[in-house]
């Protein structure tokens, strides 16, 4: 039994056509014993960035708090809002500075960047537990039912997918690979994100 | 085998935790109260390392009073979890980690809601509508997930906890023996008997 | 207590050590990282230095990354390729490129390969091999192009032709069954391409696409994605599904677009006078 698997739970993102979409389960176990149905680990970071983070639970909290951190002292700095990228870079530098005691997370990031011309770029990317970056262009997961997730969603997923269609396939593919996994499940939640709105909804799952 | 359980319901919080303190293989004390009043609206039921459970009750009970003391006003019961989730994860950074499972009810007097929070040693915290700590937690988790109510009355709380402490009782290799059972409401912290 | 100031001291942070050793007492073993699973190879030419890498990037028996890339930028004409702990390749070769860049500015020449073949060798030996890089360093300097690899430990080798990762051995024997010296430019980049595909198709950690870096005196070409053999084909059907398939209990739509309604107060319909 690893420390990654102690308290269960699983992130998805995918990418989009405009948009991005990213989701989790809602457990949150003490090993084999459910402890609550309504975990989120799901954080936004601003208007058109979400990290999920799946992993130890006493870090979901200490990671989400330090991320809020280091957010706020760069929009204060910077004066703008952090772009996903440079997120994706600040979540990374954190997990590498504890290489040699690291937080039991492994990041999922799901966001609109802006591009020069006014418009926006989905992004998505994922790190593991010591931070190294994963620029995937289709979907990324981690969590306990991540081996899971990846099988299904390499066969549902495809390109250029409506913000609706999208999130069909996001829920399908989390539902279906959570339900093959004894610690994540108990309900899930899924945002998907668009230029002008997110989307956020709470799925029925199994409850077993 | 200690054991602690809690749950919501309409205005109101109940923490119940044993009252037995055991070293080894002995029963030591049958009337021990771990319940702390940390101030007029928040409860805390501890649990764990002999010791520090004690020692940390001590460290959270003083904080939160020496709070409301220079503030004049107690810390709401999402910040006192905050706090005392902070305490127990940065602790467990040093070489004298504490051991200890909170259970944490409290009466929300701005928000008029009752909060109950699950806390374990490791510094996970979550909001839950029932919870419990222990051994029991295998069989009363189970009851609570069938008879729990957040609308149900403070007699029919009481009924539904009575159900868990009798279970455990009749299942449990070791009958926990004797509860203490606490109430947070608007009205504050009372101590009923079941 | 640990974020009291919004800069943090440089270098590890070893805070969590004692709680994760404290966690790892009670039984529980320590996760894996990613790790690079990898073929990484170079060669010296006529005009200089090709290094080839594969692309797939793994976690256990999962493959986390199927087209990530393994050749590190150092400087304009030095190039590293990395092996082993993905972060560690990543965040050593970040460093030491960043590093290099300032010696670069403060001698006011340009750097020279050996100087980076140190600085890396001396900063993994410090670590005693707890910072997992295996790395093929190459590049044209002043002195002439050079090639090195470098071990998790710190220790170096300066070869003609060598391969690293769990595909070397596949690699190294496409090397040493055709390579000579002198070769020209076109055959050489054959020759890596042979290399990384032996450790593609023969070694389970290696697989998807060949990268390869071409370094002469005069210019560096980074042909990324060199050869593609194993191009996923397209799907016959789509799997979309029909929306409201997934029964969902509750929505929150949050709206991005900031509606305003200007009311004009007091002088309606007057013009700013602006002569």
């Amino acid at each position: 039994m690893s420390i990654m698997e102690y308290n269960g739970g699983s992130v998805i993102a995918m990418v989009g056509k405009d948009c991005v979409a990213i989701a989790s389960d809602l457990r949150l176990g003490s090993q084999a014993l459910g402890i609550s149905s309504n975990f989120q680990r799901i954080f936004p970071v601003t208007d058109r960035v979400y990290v999920g983070l799946p992993g130890l639970a006493t870090d979901v909290t200490t990671l989400r708090e330090r991320f809020r951190y280091r957010v706020n002292m760069y929009t204060i700095k910077e004066e703008r809002e952090i772009e996903p990228e440079t997120f994706a870079h600040l979540v990374s530098s954190t997990l590498y500075q504890h290489r040699f005691g690291p937080y039991f997370i492994e990041p999922v990031m799901a966001g609109l960047s802006k591009t020069p011309s006014g418009g926006f770029k989905p992004f998505i990317a994922a790190t593991d537990l010591i931070g190294c970056l994963n620029f995937a262009k289709d979907f990324v997961v981690a969590g306990t039912a991540s081996a899971k997730l990846f099988g299904v969603a390499e066969g549902l997923w495809e390109p250029d997918l409506e913000a609706e269609d999208l999130f069909e396939t996001i829920s399908q593919t989390l539902l279906n690979a959570v339900d093959r996994d004894a610690y994540s499940g108990w309900g899930a939640i899924v945002h998907v994100i668009t230029k002008d709105k997110i989307i956020t909804r709470t799925l029925k799952g199994r409850m077993d | 085998m200690e054991t602690s359980f809690a749950l919501t319901g309409k205005g109101y919080v109940i923490v119940a935790a044993d009252t037995t303190a055991i070293r080894s293989i002995v029963k030591m004390q049958i009337d021990q109260d771990k319940i702390k009043e940390l101030s007029p609206h928040l409860l805390m039921a501890y649990s764990g390392e002999p010791g520090d459970t004690v020692q940390f009750a001590e460290y959270v009970e003083r904080n939160i009073r020496l709070y409301q003391i220079r503030n004049l006003y107690p810390l709401r019961p999402a910040a006192a979890a905050s706090w005392i989730r902070r305490s127990i994860a940065e602790t467990l950074r040093t070489r004298n980690a504490y051991s200890v499972n909170l259970l944490l009810g409290g009466y929300d007097t701005s928000s008029h809601t009752p909060n109950l929070y699950w806390i374990d040693y490791m510094g996970t915290v979550v909001e839950v509508p029932f919870a419990a700590h222990g051994y029991g937690s295998y069989f009363a988790l189970s009851l609570l997930d069938r008879y729990h109510d957040p609308e149900a009355s403070l007699e029919e709380g009481l009924a539904t906890l009575k159900r868990c402490i009798d279970e455990v009782s009749k299942r449990l290799v070791v009958d926990p023996g004797k509860y203490k059972v606490k109430v947070v409401d608007k009205d504050g912290i009372r101590e009923v008997e079941i | 207590m640990s974020q009291q100031s919004a800069f943090s001291s440089p270098g590890f942070d070893f805070s969590n050590s004692v709680r994760n050793n404290f966690l790892q007492e009670k039984g529980m073993p320590l996760p894996k990282a990613t790790s690079t699973g990898t073929t990484i190879v170079g060669c010296l030419f006529k005009d200089g230095i090709i290094l080839g890498a594969d692309t797939r990037a793994t976690e256990g028996e999962i493959i986390a990354d199927k087209n990530c890339e393994k050749i590190h930028y150092i400087t304009e004409s030095i190039r590293c390729c990395g092996a082993g702990t993905a972060a560690d390749t990543e965040f050593t070769t970040a460093t030491i490129s960043s590093n290099m860049e300032l010696h670069s500015l403060s001698t006011g020449r340009k750097p020279r390969v050996v100087t980076v073949m140190t600085m890396l060798k001396q900063y993994l030996f410090q670590y005693q091999g707890h910072i997992g890089a295996a790395l093929v360093l190459g590049g044209v300097d002043s002195t002439g192009p050079h090639l090195f690899t470098i071990h998790p430990h710190g220790s170096t080798d300066k070869l003609p032709y060598v391969t690293m990762g769990s595909g070397s051995l596949a690699a190294m024997a496409v090397f040493e069954s055709s390579w000579k010296p002198n070769m020209e430019r076109s055959d050489a980049l054959a020759l890596v391409s042979a290399a990384v595909s032996a450790g593609i198709f023969n070694d389970l950690g290696s697989g998807s696409n060949v990268d390869a870096c071409i370094i002469t005196a005069t210019q560096t070409e980074m042909l990324r994605n060199f050869v593609k053999p194993n191009e996923r084909v397209e799907k016959e059907r789509h799997y979309t599904f029909r929306r409201g398939t997934t029964a969902w209990k509750s929505e929150n739509i949050r709206d991005l677009i900031v509606n305003e309604d200007i009311t004009l107060v007091g002088a309606t319909g007057d013009a700013m006078d602006t002569s």
